[in-house]
């Protein structure tokens, strides 16, 4: 995304924003709470259009694109808030994932096998997803997403809300994830994971990018130690 | 394993027992399925696509109103009519639906913009002449004739509608095994979530749409031919609108039998509470209006999901 702007009536809640995600790459979004992360998700994946700038995904350009044709284009996303389809089983919700890339329902059931086993759901598989803890909502929003089989997938806070060694099961997930030759971009408050997984750090403030780079670089930067300092103050 | 065998019973029963059920049993009967064919066709866009139209009766009536005019005007066989009238009321789901969803109306919004489409065929079928205004049409009585969907008694209507609510009840099932089905169920759990899933909302939706309304006037045709007699407030009133939804909810919405279910039960409580308690007019409704209120409050998703939760 090249410059973008996104206002909301009075409110500039990304101003002049521009980042870029590469083939292959983790890149890590990082600031504090209201700082914009999840608007800037929810632009890239089509739920709100950028009052001004350009957003391209593989070199062509995705602004005004329903949320449903960027998905299709290979850019998949998921919500900060867990939102599965409760009445549904396990299986269920991520084969309405895999239907992106079929029509045929046991192409899509094979391919939510395949994924539901990959993230380490498979044993909850025919449970209601109302019936899940909080753990496993989180692998099945990631799950849905990774059906659709995407080139980028953006993970909102993954890890809140996890216990130390679930953090670790995630972390594990996510490069497992990376390795199957998956871009990420991941907003997370979880800084020991943030930093360990990301290749490259981009830090957002009031809607503006105030650092970016290798994630110790980052660490040392004043501008973001008084950014978080100054929240907590 | 049960529930096939009961299946198996339930649809021997139906097929062998009328032609020796006495002609007032077999009228609840037709009733009872004719209501269940609209509550199945109400339940794919209500059910399971979680849009819940109070509109449907505009499909109805088209549907009764096309095949009728068809027939009397230019002779057509009320089974062509039929089918023009589930394209028509296809094409007006449509240009409604597109209308609705396209400007984001969701929840009650959506219900009232369909009532309110409705209520505006009815009005617009009052007010036209050539249509019989208020007056309505009657199809003349006369020889029976099976093309023209005129029988002699009524044991071929009934086979006509136990046809008709099976087929809707197989391509309810059809639907849910489908990609369409799981798309839809998405979208009425959480249409965000689905979209960001890769569900394309809209044209889902719309596909909902065209089927729901295309069923539903089939079932407008059905009743005129039946009735022999239509008029604006019996076609497109909300009644009709009303009697769909109901089945469906209080059957189990979203659920493949649910529909047929709940016309078995609350149908036959309807006109046996009418036959019952003749003279005081409005006790019959106030009964009616009783069940409704209990298996709504203890039955919230419906028979059908009481069944589902009892085997679990």
């Amino acid at each position: 995304m090249d410059a973008v702007t996104k206002r909301f009536g009075g409110l500039t809640a990304v101003s002049r924003f521009s980042l870029t995600v590469g083939a292959g790459e983790i890149v890590g979004l990082i600031g504090p709470n209201g700082a914009g992360k999840t608007t800037v998700f929810h632009l890239l994946s089509g739920f709100h259009p950028p009052t001004e700038g350009a957003i391209r995904f593989k070199g062509a350009s995705i602004v005004g694109a329903k949320p449903h044709a960027i998905c299709r284009r290979g850019l998949a996303r998921t919500f900060q808030i867990v939102q599965p389809f409760v009445n549904l089983t396990t299986l269920e919700n991520v084969m309405v994932g895999a239907f992106n890339r079929t029509d045929e329902v046991a192409a899509a059931r094979a391919r939510a096998v395949e994924v539901l086993d990959f993230v380490g759901l498979g044993a909850r598989r025919d449970a209601p997803a109302r019936e899940l803890t909080l753990p496993d909502r989180k692998r099945l929003e990631m799950a849905r997403g990774l059906a659709t089989r995407p080139e980028l997938l953006l993970l909102d806070e993954v890890m809140s809300g996890l216990n130390p060694t679930e953090i670790e099961e995630i972390i594990g997930l996510i490069r497992r994830i990376h390795a199957q030759g998956v871009s990420l971009l991941i907003i997370e408050h979880v800084m020991r994971a943030i930093m360990a997984l990301s290749q490259r750090i981009v830090v957002l403030h009031h809607g503006e990018k105030i650092a970016e780079g290798r994630p110790e670089a980052v660490a040392r930067d004043a501008r973001v130690i008084e950014a978080y300092l100054g929240e907590d103050a | 394993m049960v529930a096939e065998v009961l299946g198996g019973v339930a649809l021997g029963v139906l097929l062998i027992a009328p032609p020796f059920l006495p002609p007032y049993f077999l009228e609840i009967l037709i009733s009872v399925l004719l209501f269940a064919y609209l509550g199945s066709a109400w339940n794919i866009l209500g059910g399971y696509a979680g849009q819940f139209s109070f509109g449907h009766a505009a499909y109805f009536g088209i549907g009764a109103y096309t095949s009728t005019l068809l027939f009397l005007r230019l002779g057509v066989s009320p089974w062509l009519g039929m089918v023009a009238g589930g394209c028509l009321a296809a094409a007006f789901g449509l240009g409604a639906g597109y209308l609705s969803f396209r400007y984001g109306l969701r929840g009650p919004y959506f219900s009232l913009v369909t009532l309110a489409f409705a209520e505006m065929l009815r009005v617009v079928a009052v007010n036209t002449k050539a249509v019989g205004s208020s007056l309505g049409l009657v199809i003349p009585s006369r020889e029976a004739a099976p093309w023209s969907f005129i029988f002699g008694g009524k044991l071929p209507y009934y086979y006509v509608i136990l046809a008709m609510a099976l087929g809707a009840v197989w391509i309810t099932r059809r639907l849910e095994r489908s990609k369409l089905g799981y798309s839809l169920r998405a979208i009425r759990e959480n249409e965000d979530a689905a979209e960001a899933a890769g569900v394309d909302a809209l044209g889902m939706k719309l596909r909902a749409m065209a089927l729901s309304s295309f069923l539903t006037a089939l079932g407008g045709t059905f009743y005129a031919q039946y009735f022999a007699y239509i008029d604006p407030t019996i076609t497109f009133g909300p009644a009709v609108s009303i009697q769909g939804l109901l089945q469906a909810i209080v059957g189990g919405a979203g659920t493949v039998l649910g529909p047929l279910v709940g016309s078995f039960v609350l149908t036959p409580i309807s006109e046996l509470s009418r036959a019952a308690i003749r003279g005081r007019a409005g006790v019959d409704v106030m009964v009616y209006g009783l069940v409704l209120i209990l298996v709504i409050s203890f039955l919230p998703n419906g028979l059908m999901g009481w069944v589902r939760r009892r085997r679990a």
